[in-house]
């Protein structure tokens, strides 16, 4: 059986190198037969789209999408620099 | 109420518009002209750096009420239409640097920008150096002739305020929260030390989007990672030169 870090690792460069997502900034974690996706995107659609990606990278684990959505907020306070 | 000599630069990189986003930053930007003399983004306008994309990011950009400088980071480079891209922009009316700089008038006072892309390589002690293997003599020189360009640029530039855009960081302190075996890749200290010996006001970058937003050259210059993950809002406003404070 694949060791679980080089799983992890073409799932990571799935969602890094596939055109629908082009994202590096997700941690993989695989525990048994679970693979976790958590980390932080602009969008509900990139979400879904990473999940996919992961999904076709390591079809065989059971997927869990952590990924967080977080839209930008309004400028907040300005900051002197002197 | 700021004080009519205050110069205020509002700051934002990463912000990676795909198609579906048209319009969305767009309306975070509405009122910037009460907040902010000049817009400056920081790279990664683009997811892959589509042509479709670059329409998208010019759109967004296009006739704002202050003037916008931008870099392009390397999202904007993936599908090798940079030059395009900047193109499309600068049809937008954005002023788009490339290891060159620019003069803005801001009311009685002159800004200077100077940057780029920037490159990577690494911080002091911890760094790839200009040595065996071609691939890696290359990617080490690229990153010294970027550092050179803005120095000289810097050098040139007359200017009361003078503000260095990159999209890879200069420093190390705001890369904490990455993982330090990426370092090399998110930036170069060469951009601090070029940017130390011309000196200058404020250094802006973006690309490390878990890093922080504060940190400092060796030199003592400051520097904002101003990557809209980091901020978490839709631009920072750094006010320079504000004598008596609010
Ligand atoms: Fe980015
Ligand atoms: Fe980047």
């Amino acid at each position: 059986m694949e060791a679980p870090q080089y799983v992890a690792a073409r799932v990571q460069q799935a969602m890094a190198e596939d055109g629908r997502t082009h994202e590096l900034g997700i941690r993989v974690d695989i525990r048994g037969d679970q693979l976790f996706l958590r980390g932080q995107v602009s969008g509900p659609g990139q979400r879904e789209r990473l999940g996919q990606v992961a999904h076709e990278a390591a079809p065989e684990l059971h997927l869990h999408n952590e990924i967080q959505v977080v839209e930008a907020g309004e400028p907040g306070e300005d900051e002197h620099l002197d | 109420m700021s004080i009519l000599t205050d110069l205020r630069i509002a700051a934002v990189g990463d912000i990676h518009l795909g198609e579906d986003d048209r319009g969305r930053y767009r309306k975070k930007l509405e009122g910037i002209e009460d907040r902010a003399d000049v817009l400056m983004v920081a790279g990664d306008l683009t997811r892959h750096g589509t042509m479709e994309e670059g329409q998208v990011v010019a759109d967004e950009l296009r006739g704002l009420p202050i003037p916008v400088v931008a870099v392009l980071g390397n999202h904007d480079y993936h599908s090798d239409l940079q030059y395009e891209i900047a193109g499309e922009l600068r049809d937008a009316g954005v002023v788009v640097l490339d290891d060159d700089g620019t003069v803005i008038q801001c009311g009685d006072r002159k800004l200077g920008v100077v940057g780029g892309k920037g490159f990577g390589g690494g911080f002091a002690g911890k760094c790839a150096s200009e040595f065996g293997e071609r691939e890696i003599k290359n990617f080490v020189a690229h990153t010294r002739y970027i550092a050179e360009s803005w120095k000289v640029a810097l050098k040139e530039i007359v200017a009361e305020e003078r503000v260095v855009l990159s999209h890879y960081s200069p420093i190390k302190e705001t890369l904490e929260g990455e993982p330090p075996e990426i370092y090399p890749f998110l930036g170069s200290y060469l951009l601090a030390e070029a940017v130390d010996t011309a000196g200058a006001d404020l250094i802006l970058h973006g690309h490390a989007h878990k890093g922080s937003e504060k940190g400092m050259t060796p030199g003592g210059i400051r520097v904002r990672n101003v990557a809209l993950p980091v901020l978490g809002r839709a631009y920072a406003v750094y006010c320079l030169d504000c004598e008596g404070g609010l």
